[in-house]
């Protein structure tokens, strides 16, 4: 049983994502769906009873969380890490060995046990789990439908009895969700009590008994998934919520009218010997906003690295107004916006940030972009420090001043709520007819709302391109 | 709380963070360093440069024992990647000394901080020992080679260039903390992550 | 060649020998063959010393590194018996003091090389368990070198992003090229360990017990020949001490 009495959180040095006086009693085996928008306080309730609050993320606390029988708040995470275990929402960062075998072990290393015993329970996780395959292996050349199986299995190995899962899916593919799913269900049926802290939610419907949603750092509604289910989807979605129920196969957007095509030519890549991709010649409309989809490592990454002109040793062309353009003049026509925007973000205020590499003609239109994308207030501030969507537009107006023509962005929405989603197809929306936009993604709310064709890679081929 | 002074799991992996960054950083500056002529510089390259992780890192650094942690396995790093058993030894001295100087700071003053800096870049010099210790023997083992090519070894590295690259280090370490504590008023704090 | 430190496979790995083992030669070359020690008879065996590691790369079945220090070290012996006589003035210093420092520096650094590329993180940490070293230097480095490539790999975002940017050296914005690369390199770095302590941390990481290890690591007959050529300097050391 999970008791949260009377809690209230701030952050030492951040408004977001502090709570107010929230009181929760979660009963053994109940598994409970928490959801809201981000920054209303689910991520913060999830570290409250892993105990990351108050022992890794500082701050002034009141109330206490007691974790069957256990007081979180008030014990050491090590002692707290026997009873709860947490699965978090980046696979990349979540894994402390490197190899999968050990990273299995390690939970059961730190705690001392025996080295038989942690054989025993590996034995026993990968059977449950069916991860043979991937034993022995680097996880640095997993993906992350598979990093995200090892860091299940990790927990899974400690046995505890309550699992913490903190927007777990962010960065996983339909396929890898499946799977996720399917883990999730098994600890489920053995009785564990799991709390999920998530935006999407249609994968939860047959796992989850009960739903809270969180509003401005205080729980807003708490109640059964069969209650939920049975909310209309406008009300689902004023509370800022994704949809429950998958709209099934995903049609974009129908009304574009551009007649002019640019051509991907010779889209050939191969790494070493492995190929990794082979577009003969495809037809893009310009103006469009094509979303690229396809299962971790089809071949959709290496798509875009080619077509930024990242790759040197591609050899494929696009032409586009009458200009053939090698590697190198796409890396000058082409900007990536990239998953992890923090990437590309240099300067010291927005101003100076879209001002770097701009196209000298450009500059009497710095004002204008940054007013177009709603940045005017921002001319001055670090880039570093804006909200995400923020730093996504600082990102896209760089871009136009760069004059490019091709935008490419890599998974713009994962780990977005509902309105920020929405925020991001209006802002993709905005763009068409004046760029050609490239969206790499999974989302398919974000397709239905902006996008106007549909790239699908398989295997590094171009399996369906449609409208 | 038990004992605030201790070091917990945050702090230990907080430096194995720290110092990934800066190995990183490090080995690409010593890339460098395989032009001979540009291998006294490192000695004002890699404090210069280092300052900027490193001043990071020292924000973090509320407890005695992390600073000399860091320089430790940075020693271990340039020891298993074959620049010899020195610098891990001069990286136990100078980690030692540079956390009590910061220490005697109480880890907040920014002017320990600088001076603990430049104090822990002298590790370095374990880097260049090897060109300077037993110099005789290992000419006498390379007489095969001539009496010109031993004097021109030894033109290049004379003794006296030992005491300037170890001074070399402290001052460069020494402005290095400077560069590092600009880019974090600049950049680092205003972006949250300090 | 960064990338690669203590990211071996576990597959194909040829002579699999103890990191204790690998750590001993790695300390013989930082004594005899940089460090010059052990008297005449120890340094008449040094072309033997420099041979070593690429004897262990080859067991190993790294052949690109293997040549690789093949090639360079016979260059950087040879640079000077060649192009010594046929230069003068500067251009004679400079090869002569390539050839000197490479001479000495590259046996290190290939055995470093062959400790890094043939280890795993998990051995590595093992090894160090049963050398009996503080948990305190066990974790950070073990962290340490899990996170290379994570520096790396982000390293390499940036770089693309800069590209994108028009940023590069001989560009109009290369003044700032070292701050434009390390603010966000840092910035992402401290995110993901943020994240990666976190993970770390409820999984019970920093507990009070020792914490225990499943890797198989220890002593074979492989690694008995090795330590014993291993010791065959420090016995001409001490018979020269003792005057034989």
């Amino acid at each position: 049983m999970i008791e949260i009495k009377n809690v209230s959180f701030r952050h030492e040095n951040a408004d977001e994502g502090s709570i107010h006086d929230i009181s929760l009693t979660i009963p053994d085996g109940q598994c409970v769906l928490l959801c809201g928008e981000s920054g209303s306080g689910k991520t913060t309730v999830t570290r409250l009873i892993n105990g990351l609050i108050p022992h890794y993320y500082e701050g002034e606390i009141q109330g206490e969380v007691i974790a069957n029988g256990l007081n979180v708040t008030s014990s050491e995470l090590y002692e707290t890490a026997k009873i709860v275990g947490s699965v978090f929402q980046n696979p990349r960062s979540q894994f402390f060995c490197v190899d999968t075998t050990s990273e299995l072990a390690f939970g059961c290393e730190n705690m001392g046990m025996p080295e038989a015993e942690i054989l025993s329970r590996i034995d026993r996780v990968t059977e449950e789990m069916n991860i043979s395959p991937l034993m022995g292996r680097n996880i640095f050349e997993l993906s992350g439908g598979e990093k995200q199986k090892i860091a299940c299995g990790s927990v899974s190995a400690l046995q505890p009895e309550i699992m913490v899962l903190d927007e777990p899916t962010s960065n996983l593919d339909l396929n890898a969700i499946e799977e996720l799913k399917e883990t999730v269900l098994k600890w489920k049926a053995s009785g564990k009590t799991i709390v999920i802290a998530e935006h999407r939610l249609y994968w939860l419907r047959e796992i989850c008994d009960r739903v809270i949603c969180t509003q401005n750092g205080r729980i807003a509604f708490d109640m059964t998934m069969t209650d939920f289910a049975a909310l209309t989807e406008e009300e689902r979605a004023a509370y800022g919520l994704r949809p429950l129920f998958n709209e099934k196969g995903v049609r974009p957007v129908g009304n574009f009218s551009g007649t002019k095509t640019m051509t991907l030519n010779n889209f050939n890549f191969s790494y070493d010997k492995d190929e990794a991709l082979n577009i003969p010649k495809l037809e893009i409309p310009i103006g469009s906003i094509v979303a690229v989809t396809g299962n971790n490592g089809a071949g959709k990454s290496t798509f875009s690295r080619c077509l930024c002109g990242l790759e040197k040793k591609f050899k494929g062309t696009v032409t586009m107004n009458g200009e053939t353009l090698k590697s190198k003049q796409l890396l000058k026509k082409c900007y990536m916006v990239m998953q992890d925007v923090n990437h590309q973000l240099f300067c010291e205020t927005v101003e100076e940030e879209v001002q770097l590499g701009m196209n000298d003609e450009n500059a009497g239109d710095v004002q204008k972009i940054l007013a177009e994308l709603d940045l005017d207030g921002f001319a001055e501030r670090h880039p570093m420090s804006l909200s995400g969507g923020q730093k996504q537009r600082t990102a896209i107006a760089s871009a136009m001043l760069a004059d490019k023509e091709i935008l490419l962005f890599d998974e713009p929405t994962s780990g977005l709520d509902f309105r920020h989603m929405e925020q991001t197809a209006e802002l993709l929306s905005s763009l068409k007819s004046k760029k050609t936009v490239f969206v790499v993604t999974h989302d398919p709310e974000l397709i239905s709302r902006c996008c106007t064709h549909i790239l699908r890679i398989e295997n590094g081929r171009a399996t369906e391109f449609y409208s | 709380m038990k004992n605030e002074n201790k070091l917990k799991g945050k702090d230990l992996i907080n430096i194995g963070i720290y110092a990934a960054i800066y190995c990183v950083i490090m080995t690409c500056i010593a890339m460098l360093g395989y032009i001979p002529i540009m291998m006294p510089l490192l000695a004002v390259f890699c404090p210069l440069v280092g300052g900027i992780p490193m001043m990071l890192f020292y924000t973090k650094t509320k407890k005695f024992g992390m600073i000399t942690i860091m320089s430790v396995i940075i020693g271990i790093y340039l020891w298993v990647t074959g620049m010899g058993i020195w610098p891990a030894i001069f990286g136990v001295v100078f980690g030692f000394l540079a956390d009590l100087v910061a220490k005697s700071g109480g880890f907040q003053s920014a002017a320990k901080t600088v001076l603990s800096h430049g104090v822990l870049c002298v590790m370095l010099f374990g880097n260049f020992l090897p060109l300077y210790i037993d110099r005789e023997g290992y000419f006498a083992s390379r007489q095969e080679f001539g009496q010109e090519y031993i004097d021109t070894l030894g033109n290049i590295m004379q003794p006296w260039t030992a005491p300037v690259i170890i001074i070399a280090s402290f001052v460069f370490g020494v402005l290095g903390a400077f560069l590092g504590k600009a880019l974090l008023k600049k950049h680092f704090v205003k972006a949250g992550i300090v | 060649m960064g990338r690669s430190i203590l990211q071996a496979s576990v597959t194909d790995r040829g002579l699999v020998l103890d990191p204790r083992t690998k750590l001993f030669m790695l300390l013989n070359m930082a004594i005899f063959v940089l460090g010059s020690a052990g008297g005449e008879r120890v340094q008449a065996l040094t072309p033997l010393f420099c041979a070593m590691p690429a004897v262990l790369l080859f067991s190993a079945r790294k052949w690109k590194t293997a040549i690789t220090f093949v090639i360079l070290f016979i260059l950087s012996y040879s640079m000077y018996t060649i192009f010594g006589p046929m230069t003068t003035g500067a251009l004679h210093y400079i090869l002569l003091g390539c050839s000197g420092i490479l001479a000495r520096f590259l046996p290190s650094i290939m055995m470093g090389g062959y400790l890094v590329s043939t280890t795993t993180v998990s051995e590595f940490t093992a090894a160090m368990l049963k050398m009996k070293l503080s948990e305190k230097i066990i974790i950070p480095l073990s962290v340490m070198f899990r996170f290379f490539p994570t520096v790396f790999d982000e390293a390499a975002s940036i770089n693309a992003a800069m590209r994108m940017r028009g940023i590069h050296l001989g560009g109009r914005n290369a003044g700032g090229i070292l701050e434009y690369r390390m603010v966000p390199l840092m910035t992402c770095c401290v995110k993901i360990g943020e994240e990666l302590s976190a993970a770390a941390l409820t999984r019970g990481l920093g507990g009070e017990v020792r914490r225990t290890n499943i890797c198989n690591i220890g002593f074979k007959v492989q690694d008995i020949i090795f330590i014993m050529i291993s010791l065959v300097p420090y016995v001409l050391w001490i018979l020269d001490i003792v005057g034989i």
